[in-house]
């Protein structure tokens, strides 16, 4: 049988780790090389883990995650010329999730922007192309604008779950302020340790919740107070495993599968993070004349109607004729059943309700056409 | 530790006698259940199949991959433990008890003194 992580070997040494990474091995987490890091699959499983965050809370390390400063004078108008949304839709202490595209409209990444003012922005990127995205923000970077990145400054834990707020409340990171609660999106500056820390309402699962952004030297001490809590809350501190699982059911796309160089916005259907009136941004051209003529293909759902378990880059077929092709799959622990996204074409004139099949090697699974998300989501 | 009184494989699958002679009970390991993550499906053969020694037969998915099993030795699918359909989870929850995959009547049972022991199959856990 082939198998995933195992014992680290030489070829993982140079592999980045997060400050953490000795409190996920004394809670006996496997690990797994992603975007260049070394990170926590699961802890207890995959399945208890994405359970506890639907109905309780989960708490995940995501240092991965890239983290780049822009600051300097104009630097929210540089960036919004720059990447896809538009910065004038937010107002500073709210989050946007935007693109930044190549000129040919691929996907180079998404990401989070922090919009902290005119005169600073903060980018979390995905970690294996944050590198990219910075160098290339400040490779045209006009004089007086600094592009910084912090990669290893900050830690990113994410708290995901009906009762992440009770955490946050209990911890002290962010204070009980009765019925009021941060909007969606939107972000404070609180403190940790006299520390600086920013909490956002910001996530991956489709779960109320939030991600806090905290200095590398406070990490533990956060850590264990939001463990403990979560503990109490029923909750379990989760990997990356089950970080997938609750992003497919939430319908959201990952970079490198559902998203990337070959797969547009307009395709993957995150035109919404688009600012099509804008004047400016990288890949405007080309986006705007996919969107008039159309796109030949577009992002579905697949739910399975029998027994099995799709994954990527798996032919969809409708009948004998091969349609598209599955960019995520996995098992939903919610729905107990298989869940794709898929790229179909266009020409094939599928919607909702459709039946297709995945080839799963050489046997056809089932599956509906779906609009994800799979799962109600729970972000607001 | 690996239960004495069990053959194995590399591919670590475990070979347990079934009443006769002639007749075996397959599995996964702990260790393999544990590599494994979470099982969510398994497709197992079907009964009547003749099988030879390293055929992909079935297959595990858990949640973050698949894997094939392998017929350990030549035969002929005997039963397959359908009780897997519904609750797949007992492969990590009991690999070599209620998680069991599939019986198999051998066309050679000599052909089980090619099988590990034990100790020798502690032993590819061990370099794994």
């Amino acid at each position: 049988m082939p198998y995933g992580p195992g014992p680290v070997t030489a070829q993982r040494q140079d592999l980045r780790r997060s400050p953490l990474h000795a409190r996920h091995e004394a809670l006996g987490a496997t690990f797994a090389p992603f975007g260049g890091w070394e990170m926590p699959v699961q802890y207890s499983g995959t399945v208890a883990e994405h359970t506890a965050t639907r109905e309780a809370v989960g708490l995940f390390d995501v240092s991965h995650l890239g983290k780049v400063r822009i600051t300097g004078p104009g630097a929210a108008g540089f960036v919004d010329r720059c990447l896809t949304n538009d910065l004038g839709r937010i107002v500073p202490g709210k989050a946007q999730y935007t693109l930044c595209c190549a000129e040919d409209g691929g996907v180079v990444d998404d990401l989070i922007l922090y919009l902290v003012g005119d005169d600073e922005v903060f980018a979390v990127p995905n970690a294996a192309n944050s590198a990219g995205v910075g160098r290339q923000l400040a490779a045209v970077a006009p004089e007086g604008i600094t592009v910084t990145d912090e990669h290893d400054a900050h830690v990113v834990l994410a708290v995901q779950g009906p009762s992440s707020r009770t955490v946050l409340a209990e911890t002290g990171v962010l204070p009980d302020t009765g019925d009021v609660d941060l909007d969606y999106m939107a972000f404070v500056d609180s403190t940790w340790e006299d520390r600086e820390i920013r909490v956002c309402r910001t996530g991956y699962t489709g779960e109320h919740g939030y991600e806090l952004i905290a200095p590398a030297e406070v990490a533990g001490t956060l850590w264990d107070a939001l463990a403990a809590v979560v503990a109490e809350q029923g909750g379990l501190p989760a990997g990356l495993g089950a970080r997938d699982t609750l992003r497919t059911e939430a319908g959201l796309p990952l970079h490198g599968q559902d998203l990337g160089p070959e797969i547009t916005p307009v395709q993957a259907r995150v035109g919404f993070a688009v600012g099509w009136k804008k004047e400016e941004f990288w890949g405007r051209e080309a986006l705007l004349a996919e969107r008039e003529r159309g796109p030949r293909r577009r992002a579905w759902g697949l739910k399975a109607s029998g027994r099995g378990v799709p994954r990527a880059h798996m032919t969809v077929k409708l009948g004998e004729t091969p349609v598209g092709e599955t960019t995520s799959g996995t098992f939903s622990p919610t729905l107990r059943t298989g869940i794709a996204l898929a790229l179909l074409d266009t020409a094939a004139g599928l919607s909702e309700g459709d039946l297709v099949s995945v080839d799963i090697r050489g046997r056809a699974l089932e599956c509906e056409v779906v609009a994800p998300p799979f799962v109600a989501s729970h972000v607001r | 530790m690996v239960p004495e009184g069990l053959q194995y494989t590399a591919e670590h699958e475990w070979i347990a006698s079934a009443g006769d002679e002639d007749t075996v009970r397959v599995g996964i390991t702990d260790f393999a259940q544990e590599q494994l993550g979470d099982v969510v499906f398994v497709q197992l053969p079907t009964v009547g199949d003749t099988v030879s020694s390293g055929d992909s037969i079935a297959e595990v998915e858990s949640t973050k991959s698949v894997s094939e099993i392998y017929a350990p030795l030549a035969g002929e699918i005997t039963a397959v433990n359908s009780d897997l359909g519904d609750t797949p989870e007992q492969v990590n929850s009991d690999p070599y008890g209620s998680g069991w995959m599939f019986e198999l009547r051998l066309s050679d049972a000599g052909e089980r003194s090619e099988l590990l022991d034990a100790e020798a199959y502690q032993a590819v856990v061990d370099g794994a």
